[in-house]
């Protein structure tokens, strides 16, 4: 019986010749990620595990993403100690503030995830490396701190569900709104719990790293395990400079075992946008057009990346944004940011009157940069809109992509990109 | 066997209400967590101790219990630190399923309980068998059992224990 491509890692980085759903292994890990809030437990919990050093300097990869810059003196005392105990481990990779980025964007742009490996974070985006043809799996300070002193995680081998996205993608639809789609079809924590979701199909084939970035890192919004994109010729030429080793192309088996199929045709797919509240209140935009709002929000792990940026600017050139309307972009990493800095798209956007901010997780985890008051009402491009996501519990958030808020945002109500007049 | 009084949840009871906001960035430590513990679930709960003082032994749920995709640990820290010594719900968010199982802490699926349980209620689970009695009402559940790994790791009092002892005897982790 063949195998999908999430056993085949599986069972490479466990050691067998194969697994089956439901199996317990034990995987050796690729990269293990940990950030700023939480990095600090994980290195005295890897401490209290009788070891010294980490399995592998060169693949315990530390960033400073969720408190940076810090907005007060209590998280510039965590990111001080942070920064400590980085040190102290001698960890290769650390990506501090000046250097720093979304981790989950850091891990795939800078090549410590590889196509047929396992790479786990303590974030729970990290199901993000599925872009590049990996297992990306978020986990408690526990498992990191296991991985670290021992390089290896214990997986329940998940059962598999198959989308696969047929026709052509429509100008001004991108990743983030199939991924609404998916999340109103299977619900928001709902039937895909502990599944692994495996993306293919000519609609995949077309997509960009940047969209399959998006793609997978909501999965973990869905309940699933993890998401996934089996390498091809985009990944390859994507990860060439950026990889940190060697990998070899891999595929699920023409008689691998899904336990659902779908299929979904992007010739029908349009702009999508989930309702404040519940991220699988999902709605085509037609329903949601004229809304008013006085807030708007690019960046996160899920659409902070130069593509991203360059349909804001697109869209937004030579235009104003509403006076009702404050906008807020957030570019992922520093290479975005100078990337974006240097096709002149922060530019364009600054002049139609957006404020930008250096990378961070920024207002997405409600915790600084433009966080959400009593009232606000938020068209975000982020991954989350339960009440107090991104501050004040008085607050609402439509969960949308970067094209809808950058019409949006010149009209100063939910627009339709495809009919806004660029 | 484990006897004492459920606290019966809704479906959908999220990580990030289990833990509010303003607690994600604390250290992870049961007494502290547990201080705070369920404060966005409920009114009722939030305030100092509220949930803790009630004196739960299980949490009965429906579906999909601690989601919402928080990885913190604090959020099984604090239910644990509370006193809560079982959860059984029709379904468990991952995260958190994986992170009860590193502290030891049973969360176990059983497909009906949620629909035949009230707050209050005293319950007596046997681990061995896996049926839950609801001693107040009469009515019995059966639950899945635990997997061979989860035993093992709940019997050493959590990954740690289990991962630091293979260490200091040399052993391979399997």
């Amino acid at each position: 019986m063949g195998m999908t491509i999430t056993e085949k890692i599986m069972a490479n980085q466990s050691g067998r010749s194969s697994v089956k759903p439901g199996e317990l292994v034990w995987v050796d890990v690729q990269s293990v990620m940990t950030m700023d809030y939480l990095g600090k437990t994980c290195f005295e919990k890897f401490k209290s595990l009788g070891k010294t050093e980490v399995f592998d300097k060169d693949r315990v990869i530390c960033v400073s993403d969720h408190l940076v810059p810090p907005p007060n003196q209590k998280f510039a005392t965590m990111l001080n100690e942070w920064r400590e105990v980085v040190k102290e481990h001698d960890i290769t990779h650390f990506y501090d503030l000046g250097r720093q980025g979304i981790a989950h964007q850091i891990m795939v742009e800078q090549g410590h995830v590889l196509p047929g490996t396992v790479s786990i974070g303590t974030d729970s985006h990290a199901n993000t490396y599925g872009a590049a043809g990996a297992i990306g799996n978020a986990v408690g300070v526990t498992d990191a701190a296991v991985a670290m002193a021992t390089g290896k995680a214990w997986f329940r081998v998940p059962s598999a569900v198959k989308f696969h996205i047929t026709g052509e993608w429509q100008p001004f639809v991108m990743a983030k709104d199939l991924s609404l789609h998916i999340m109103g079809m299977m619900h928001w924590n709902g039937h895909l719990i502990y599944k692994t979701l495996e993306f293919d199909g000519p609609g995949i084939t077309s997509l960009s790293m940047a969209g399959r970035m998006t793609l997978c890192n909501m999965t973990v919004d869905l309940g699933a395990k993890n998401g996934i994109v089996a390498p091809d010729e985009t990944t390859k030429a994507y990860l060439e400079g950026r990889a940190k080793g060697d990998w070899e192309m891999i595929a699920s088996d023409e008689d691998a075992v899904y336990e659902q199929s779908y299929e979904i045709n992007l010739s029908n797919l349009g702009p999508t946008i989930a309702l404040p509240d519940k991220l699988d209140d999902t709605v085509p935009i037609e329903k949601a057009i004229g809304k008013k709002f006085n807030k708007a929000f690019v960046g996160t792990c899920t659409n902070g990346r130069l593509e991203d940026l360059e349909i804001l600017a697109r869209i937004m050139k030579g235009k104003q944004i509403h006076r009702d309307v404050n906008m807020i972009v957030v570019p992922a990493s520093q290479t975005v940011y100078l990337d974006a800095l240097r096709a002149g798209y922060l530019e364009t956007l600054i002049m139609a009157g957006a404020a930008i901010d250096t990378p961070s997780c920024a207002a997405c985890a409600g915790i600084h940069t433009g966080v959400a008051g009593d009232g606000d009402i938020v068209l975000s491009a982020g991954n989350r809109n339960m009440k107090g996501r991104m501050g004040s519990k008085n607050a609402q958030i439509y969960l949308t992509s970067p094209a809808v808020v950058a019409a949006s945002a010149i009209r100063g109500e939910i627009t339709d990109p495809r009919t806004f007049d660029i | 066997m484990i006897k004492g009084k459920c606290w019966v949840a809704d479906d959908y009871v999220m990580a990030y209400n289990i833990i509010i906001q303003e607690y994600w960035t604390t250290a992870i430590d049961k007494e502290d967590n547990s201080r705070w513990v369920m404060a966005g679930v409920h009114e009722d709960f939030n305030s100092e101790n509220a949930f803790k003082d009630r004196g739960y032994t299980f949490i009965v749920a429906g579906h999909n219990f601690a989601g919402g995709g928080k990885s913190i640990e604090h959020v099984i820290a604090g239910l644990m630190g509370a006193g809560i010594k079982t959860v059984f719900a029709t379904s468990f968010a991952r995260l958190q399923f994986r992170n009860a199982i590193n502290y030891g802490l049973p969360f176990v699926t059983s497909k009906d309980i949620d629909k035949d349980c009230s707050t209050g209620d005293e319950l007596e689970y046997n681990p061995q068998t896996g049926e839950i009695k609801n001693l107040t009402t009469g009515k019995s559940f059966d639950s899945l059992p635990a997997a061979p790994f989860v035993a093992k790791v709940g019997q050493a009092g959590g990954l740690m224990n289990y991962v630091r002892d293979k260490i200091a005897k040399g052993e391979a982790i399997t």
